[in-house]
């Protein structure tokens, strides 16, 4: 189960990269709860969730919608 | 007449001598001055491509400029990220003139017997920045992730992200030159004694001083036009990743020599 305040702070994270990579605020929305759902329905069967566990999955999903966004979630903390 | 490629080279030889000899019988102030000049010069320019070669202070831009873009309208995200540029600007000015002031203070570098040995100690650290160059600058794994502690890049990152204010943009541009000053420190010190101590009438020094300062905020304009054109963080993070092998070369190359033109014309000579 992911912490509601950790969930709330990646969703908001999450808006600020799709919109400094482009992607439309509306379609933004769509592509973080997808990502998102799908990521907790496939950590549902475990006990217990890293967070690198959750970025891991996270990524996998956004993948599907956009390359760009996935790589910047995936690479921030390697820029510097 | 040159079918013998022994005569060929014999001839080459000659002449290169000759040239030298020719070199050496010139009067000796006006030969030293002009190499002087030129040893300079060269210094200069290895310093300004190492200081354009760093990665820490675009990598903070880019962050910077990311984040910025994505909180508030294009105008006033461009517009920031120009006070970005002046802070890392001020702060490269204000350090030259320091590490001058320091040079001067303590007599690092002026070519006397005594202070022999403090030139040693710069050209040593000049020659291990060229080892932790290629070896260090970099950490081991995937992406740009650079010496600083991970701690600091956390900071860096979470000051990058919470930037509200034109004054906030220029601290954090202030500060991401102060955070590249184990690289550049030294660099500070030999540029600015050797800008200042290059007393050829034709060649104007402040003119140097100011595109020593200039020149490494370069990568800093590249990327903001970058991103103006459309190019995201994904993009130019790809781009980085990519010459990570060919800046260290660089940067440790740039390092060596340096250091040779330091160690050959400033402290053996």
């Amino acid at each position: 189960m992911i912490d509601e305040t950790t969930e709330k702070s990646l969703v908001k994270t999450l808006k600020i990269d799709a919109k400094a990579i482009g992607i439309p605020a509306g379609a933004a929305d769509i592509f973080i709860q997808k990502s998102l759902a799908a990521a907790k329905k496939s950590l549902a069967s475990r006990k217990l969730i890293t967070e690198k566990d959750l970025k891991r999955a996270l990524v996998k999903e956004l993948k599907k919608y956009s390359a760009d966004f996935a790589y910047v979630y995936e690479n921030r903390d390697k820029i510097i | 007449m040159f079918h013998r490629p022994r005569l060929k080279i014999f001839l080459i030889f000659s002449c290169l001598l000759s040239s030298t000899l020719a070199l050496e019988n010139q009067p000796p102030a006006c030969y030293n001055l002009n190499m002087s000049f030129f040893v300079s010069l060269g210094i200069v320019i290895l310093a300004m491509l190492i200081m354009a070669c760093l990665q820490l202070q675009p990598g903070i831009f880019s962050l910077f400029y990311h984040y910025a873009s994505g909180k508030y309208s294009k105008s006033r995200a461009s517009d920031m990220t120009l006070f970005f540029i002046l802070g890392a600007e001020t702060a490269a000015a204000c350090l030259f003139f320091c590490s001058y002031l320091f040079a001067n203070l303590f007599f690092f570098y002026r070519f006397r017997p005594e202070t022999s040995f403090f030139a040693w100690v710069m050209a040593g650290i000049l020659l291990a920045l060229a080892f932790m160059g290629f070896f260090c600058y970099y950490r081991a794994g995937q992406g740009t992730k650079l010496f600083i502690p991970r701690r600091c890049a956390q900071n860096l990152d979470h000051a990058a992200r919470s930037v509200k204010t034109r004054s906030d943009a220029f601290t954090l541009g202030a500060l991401s030159s102060v955070c590249e000053l184990p690289f550049t420190l030294p660099l500070y010190i030999i540029t600015s004694v050797e800008i200042m101590e290059m007393s050829v009438e034709f060649f104007p020094s402040h003119l140097l001083t100011i595109l020593y300062i200039v020149i490494p905020t370069i990568p800093l304009f590249i990327t903001r036009w970058k991103f103006q054109l459309g190019y995201n963080l994904a993009d130019i993070q790809k781009s980085r990743v990519k010459d990570k092998a060919f800046t260290r070369i660089i940067l440790c190359f740039s390092y060596v020599a340096i250091s040779i033109l330091f160690i050959y014309f400033r402290i053996l000579t």
